[in-house]
């Protein structure tokens, strides 16, 4: 019997011959037989065939006694917590079995043993487990590993039966505050109670003083990186500093674990901080250089942390109208071989770094993306510098430059691209037109997507009064109107609607009805067709009484009104902010959704209130480290400190020359390397190649 | 925390399915599969649907890690978790389908030593060593530094040096289960060598983008410390740089006054700006934070210690002088110098200059004053070699690259990609960093320590365009 058919399927009766076949000889081949019809179980049950394995209990139960072996017991515990939910009558015989491994002496199945007591849900199981907990954490010389197992045991139990709970919080809180304490298993107790009041709806939030918060992180040396994370992890939200200098206190205790070399722990810090800073009257300068230096160096971890740190950059920009962080955009420039997630979350960034002084060297940067071989990351690119033209007013000319620029690339996505994009930036700048307009009449024929056409559409009617030809451009999208997407449709039913209104003349009249009667006609979409009902009778009852509601003015006033100037709002509503900013790090913080929108089962946070709550976030001055003595006037210091240091002046490839000691010249001879010349050894490629070459000559 | 751990084959069977107190549907390993191992177009390492998260990572061994999570976890957590737990399997040689589907019950074991109802307790591998009743296949010596290179691209991995696989005797066991705790989570009390021996290597990855004028729109260096220890006891390791923060006082900012002048790299006359700097747990931050000390406990083995990211005043090895021109004959012209700017004593390796070529390119012609040199149809480039290259040295090289016959060239539609060189100098260091001092205090006078250090500066992305 070979280990490979261990990964497959097998039926119960199957498995238990197979056992029955081991038990008759006891010797050692028949235990490997054993075993490894055990193991089936256990691959049969992450296949997911629980039901057909569990009319093997009674034979598992058999075998938890014949083999003293680790690997077996481990096999039978398994089984035991996967058949947790069937609540099966065998339950009550297996308890006596765990019991035993609990009570032996081996360290680790006594940890076994403790977690399978936790994890079903009868209530003798229940009793036995508690009576275990209280056992362990009481007693000093249990080793941490069963300790930390009987807390997280306690966690469970409190989440099973309410009754006990009250008693089993207050037990956790004797551990946590218990200075003799192991610091591991402090800081887990602590952690523990965390999670249940989190995940109790009934308990009140976990409330901390000074006092003990101080002791919680005078144990962080002392503990390893998980442990560290999750007691950072737990103090945010729940000691809640009374005044200011309690705050600043705390920061400087934390700082130190900005140098963690664990993500977990580094953003868990952050969110500590960043909690803090609600509290205090001011920042120091030199806390935002550490915050931003140390957010930064975790860009060079593995892609997946990468991309959860650049996320919550985003936040900390978002999140105020002074970012708390202070970093350079030169580290958000796409590398080549980024995966996509992270190429789009950096573009992302650099347009809200984008401030007019440093709008030249991200222009250029986005040139080089749009020109880019990824069709995707070249699309982006300029929807990104279209965004930044409506994001930056005085900066409008810049960027229109550089779309106008590539648009002589002529390349066909860019094309469409662009001429989506100038949409948006002359609705926001309508006067802007001069510059484009001709040029991108230009590519009236090569727009082909519905997003571009219907831009075109859009430009060409807008800006009808200089254009002498727009009826001429307008036949190329009418003339097909009904192999068009619907939402060009859309578009040139109300543009002819606007330009007849516009300008009543016999040429425009007759496109308009033509239209109209292709959509009322001829076209299978129900909403068009409404549409364009709505439109013929408003221009018929404009026409034709004179003493209705509605005359042509009227009209032209409503298909053709003055447009609402659009903003783009990167803002988020200050109360979700305040949510994502206690919840650093974590999944929310990815998707930037307010915890309860995502996770039922998390409590919404809230930033607790305390006398040293600072209501006005943005209010708070950052000062530089000179102006120490801040009481007098702090309006006053800030504005006499230096502006912060921007990144380094540009350096010059120059600069850094030295004069070279051997300079070898160039051999006059030119050899010759040709693809040809190594592709005549593949005939096969050559060919390919040269047919590629000349397609149908 | 995790609510369940699978881990499936590349082609999406599943492996192994922990399930941590049964919240988790059985189904949910299905619903995994069907969105994102079957699934081409995956855009995200993170997939949520409903209130179940799935972070995933892919081992080097293509097995599929994943985590799920029932309610808004620390993300930073879990996928650290992953990486760590797909070093681990590594070090257990359960890296791939074959092996696993052999040894799953030492995965199942890994597991239950590393997880707490699906909160990671441990991951450090001396520790995890002791409480498992399996070996891991790899010494403790080189796991941390293949944990910290795994997750980069393999271009990335750092070869192990020569050094660091000189073993000495170790008296120190790990196979005894009941090994003694001591207050320090990462060092066993009881560890014995006969001679104490610490190795340093400082590894260095420069990345630099030139723009067309020569100005440098982006240098950084990433850098990291690796140690390993073999040193008996219970030594407290001090551990010094050029930093220069640690000479003046903190948080002064010194570079100011030189912002004027021209940014002559003057590393090399002084002391570093360490930009920032991550420590392994072992380093005592608070320490750190007061007065810019490294002290340390170390774990027993090879581990990294620090890893740096400097900007400021690095020492750039390489000068590249490129003129690109396009010919009538739509041919392209290149004329390219190559200077090195590091000490003649010293020499770089396999230094290559990959300089792209218009796709329509079917011939070159190439003269280079020295090194090798090809036209690479399939890759649209020209590669230029040096197996050895001596410091102040210039080397230039001419060529033209003609295009299929009968094409005309438009070289505003060729985005010209960045042309880009990758090297290795080894006892340079690009951000000027040295190594002051390494001593162990208040150690008596019996104990001696043997040092050695070894500087390697690579490239990362060394790149620029013309």
């Amino acid at each position: 019997m070979s280990d490979q058919r261990i990964f497959s399927k097998y039926k119960a009766h199957e498995i238990r011959s197979e056992l029955q076949q081991g038990n008759s000889k006891k010797h050692r081949a028949s235990a490997i037989k054993r075993k490894n019809a055990l193991k089936k179980i256990v691959v049969n049950l992450s296949m997911g065939f629980s039901s057909e394995m569990a009319l093997l209990f009674p034979e598992i139960l058999q075998y938890w006694h014949i083999d003293d072996d680790m690997e077996v017991k481990r096999i039978c515990h398994h089984f035991l917590v996967a058949m947790a939910p069937t609540k099966s009558a065998n339950f009550q015989e297996a308890l006596r079995l765990v019991t035993e491994d609990f009570n032996s002496g081996n360290e680790p199945l006594r940890v076994l043993a403790l977690r399978t007591l936790s994890s079903v849900p009868i209530s003798t199981y229940f009793d036995e487990c508690r009576k275990s907990v209280y056992m362990v954490l009481n007693k000093g010389s249990e080793s941490e590993q069963l300790k930390k197992t009987a807390l997280y045991a306690a966690r469970k139990l409190t989440q099973m039966e309410d009754k006990q709970s009250g008693a089993i919080i207050n037990f956790l809180h004797q551990i946590m505050e218990n200075q003799k304490e192991k610091p591991g298993i402090r800081a887990n107790a602590l952690y523990v109670l965390y999670e249940i009041q989190e995940t109790t709806k009934t308990l009140q939030t976990l409330t901390l003083d000074f006092d003990t918060c101080m002791d919680m992180l005078e144990l962080l040396p002392a503990l390893n990186e998980w442990d560290n994370s999750r007691l950072l992890d737990s103090l945010t939200g729940n000691y809640i500093p009374q005044n200011h200098s309690d705050a600043h206190y705390m920061i400087e205790k934390t700082i130190p674990q900005l140098q963690h070399a664990n993500t977990s722990v580094v953003l868990n810090a952050f969110k500590f901080v960043i909690y803090l800073t609600n509290y205090v009257d001011f920042l120091m300068e030199s806390l935002v250089k550490q915050l931003s230096a140390s957010i930064i160096s975790l860009l060079n971890k593995p892609p997946e942390l990468e991309f959860l740190v650049l996320r919550n950059i985003i936040l900390l920009l978002i999140g105020r109208e002074k970012p708390i962080l202070s970093v350079d955009v030169s580290y958000f420039f796409v590398e080549f071989n980024d995966p996509i997630y992270i190429k789009d979350t950096k573009l992302e960034i650099l347009y809200l770094l984008a401030k007019e002084d440093n709008l030249s060297q991200i222009l250029q940067e986005l040139k080089e993306y749009a020109t880019d071989i990824d069709i995707q990351m070249s699309r982006k690119a300029i929807r990104a510098v279209g965004n930044l033209a409506v994001k930056l007013e005085r900066c409008v000319d810049e960027c229109m430059n550089l779309l106008l620029e590539l648009l002589d690339f002529e390349v066909e996505y860019i094309v469409q691209e662009i001429v989506s994009v100038f949409k948006n930036v002359l609705r926001r700048y309508p006067e802007k037109y001069e510059i484009c307009l001709f040029k991108l009449i230009h590519f009236t024929d090569s727009v082909q997507e519905p997003e571009s056409r219907g831009s075109m559409i859009w430009i060409i009617t807008q800006y009808s009064d200089h254009l002498r030809n727009y009826l001429e451009l307008f036949q190329s999208f009418t003339d097909n109107f009904l192999n068009e997407a619907l939402e060009v449709q859309f578009s040139i039913l109300s543009s002819v609607i606007k330009l007849f209104t516009r300008n009543p003349t016999p040429a425009t009249e007759k496109l308009c009805i033509d239209i109209l009667k292709c959509s009322t006609e001829k076209s299978d979409c129900p909403d068009l067709r409404d549409r364009a009902f709505m439109y013929w009778r408003l221009l018929s009852s404009a026409q034709q009484s004179q003493g209705s509601l509605i005359d042509m003015n009227a009209v032209r006033e409503i298909v053709d009104g003055a447009l609402p100037v659009i903003a783009l709002n990167s803002h988020l509503d200050p109360q979700i902010v305040e949510e994502l900013e206690l919840n650093i790090g974590t999944i929310a913080s990815i998707y930037l959704k307010p915890v309860g929108q995502v996770f039922r089962l998390n409590k919404p946070r809230r930033l607790p209130r305390s006398p040293a709550f600072n209501s006005n976030r943005d209010g708070i001055e950052v000062i530089s480290e000179n102006s120490r003595s801040h009481s007098s006037s702090l309006t006053e210091k800030s504005s006499g400190s230096r502006p912060r240091r921007k990144s380094s002046p540009v350096k010059k490839m120059e600069d850094y020359d030295r004069p070279a000691e051997t300079i070898n010249q160039l051999k006059l001879k030119k050899k010759t390397s040709s693809a040809a010349m190594n592709l005549t050894r593949k005939p096969s490629i050559l060919a390919r190649k040269l047919s590629m070459r000349k397609p149908f000559a | 925390m995790v609510s369940a751990l699978f881990i499936y084959s590349l082609r999406g069977e599943l492996l192994i399915s922990k399930h941590v107190n049964n919240i988790v549907q059985k189904s949910m390993s299905e619903i995994f599969r069907i969105q994102v191992i079957n699934n081409l177009d995956v855009r995200s390492p993170v997939l949520t649907l409903g209130s179940t998260t799935f972070h995933h990572i892919k081992s080097v061994g293509n097995l599929w890690i994943v985590a799920v999570s029932r309610s808004n976890s620390d993300s930073a957590a879990i996928w650290e978790f992953l990486y760590k737990l797909n070093a681990l399997l590594k070090a257990y040689g359960l890296d791939s389908e074959k092996e696993m589907k052999e040894e799953f019950m030492t995965c199942y074991e890994l597991l239950d030593v590393i997880l707490e109802e699906g909160v990671p307790v441990d991951t450090e591998l001396s520790n995890v060593a002791a409480r498992m009743s399996v070996k891991p296949k790899i010494g403790i010596e080189s796991f941390n530094s293949f944990a910290e290179s795994i997750g980069y691209s393999t271009d990335r991995i750092i070869p192990r040096s020569r050094l660091l696989t000189r073993r000495t005797s170790s008296l120190a066991s790990h196979d005894s289960l009941h090994e003694q705790h001591s207050n320090v989570p990462w060092r066993m009390i009881g560890i014995k060598y006969k001679k104490n021996e610490v190795f340093l290597n400082v590894n260095e990855r420069i990345s630099i983008l030139v723009s067309k004028d020569g100005s440098i729109l982006r240098s950084y260096v990433d850098g990291t410390v690796e140690a390993t220890t073999h040193l008996s006891g219970m030594p407290i390791c001090r551990f010094g740089l050029n930093d220069a923060l640690s000479v003046t006082t903190p948080f002064d900012d010194g570079p100011v006054d030189n912002m004027n002048k021209k940014a002559i790299p003057k590393a090399a006359a002084g002391s570093v700006m360490l930009e920032d700097c991550k420590f392994h747990q072992c380093v005592q931050l608070d320490k750190f934070q007061n007065d810019r000390t490294i002290n340390f406990i170390p774990p027993d083995g090879n581990f990294v210690l620090m890893k740096y990211h400097v900007r400021e005043n690095l020492n750039l090895p390489f000068k590249i002088t490129p003129t690109v021109t396009v010919s009538r004959s739509s041919s392209v012209d290149y004329r390219i110098t190559i200077k090195s700017l590091f000490p003649s004593k010293l020499t770089a390796k396999d230094v290559q200059l990959r300089i792209p070529v218009p796709p329509e390119t079917v011939n070159c012609q190439l003269s280079t004053s020295n090194g090798k040199c090809k036209f690479v149809a399939e890759e649209s480039a020209i590669i230029w070699k040096f197996s050895k290259y001596q410091g102040l040295t210039e080397n230039s090289l001419s060529a033209t690259a003609f295009p299929v016959e009968d094409f005309q060239l438009n070289i505003d539609q060729w985005p010209r990609p960045p042309m880009s060189l990758t090297f290795e100098i080894m006892m340079f260091s690009n951000s000027g960093l040295v190594v002051r001092f390494f001593d162990i205090l208040d150690k008596d006078k019996n104990y001696s320590l043997v040092k050695w250090i070894k500087y390697i500066s690579k490239s990362g992305a060394y790149e620029l365009r013309y």
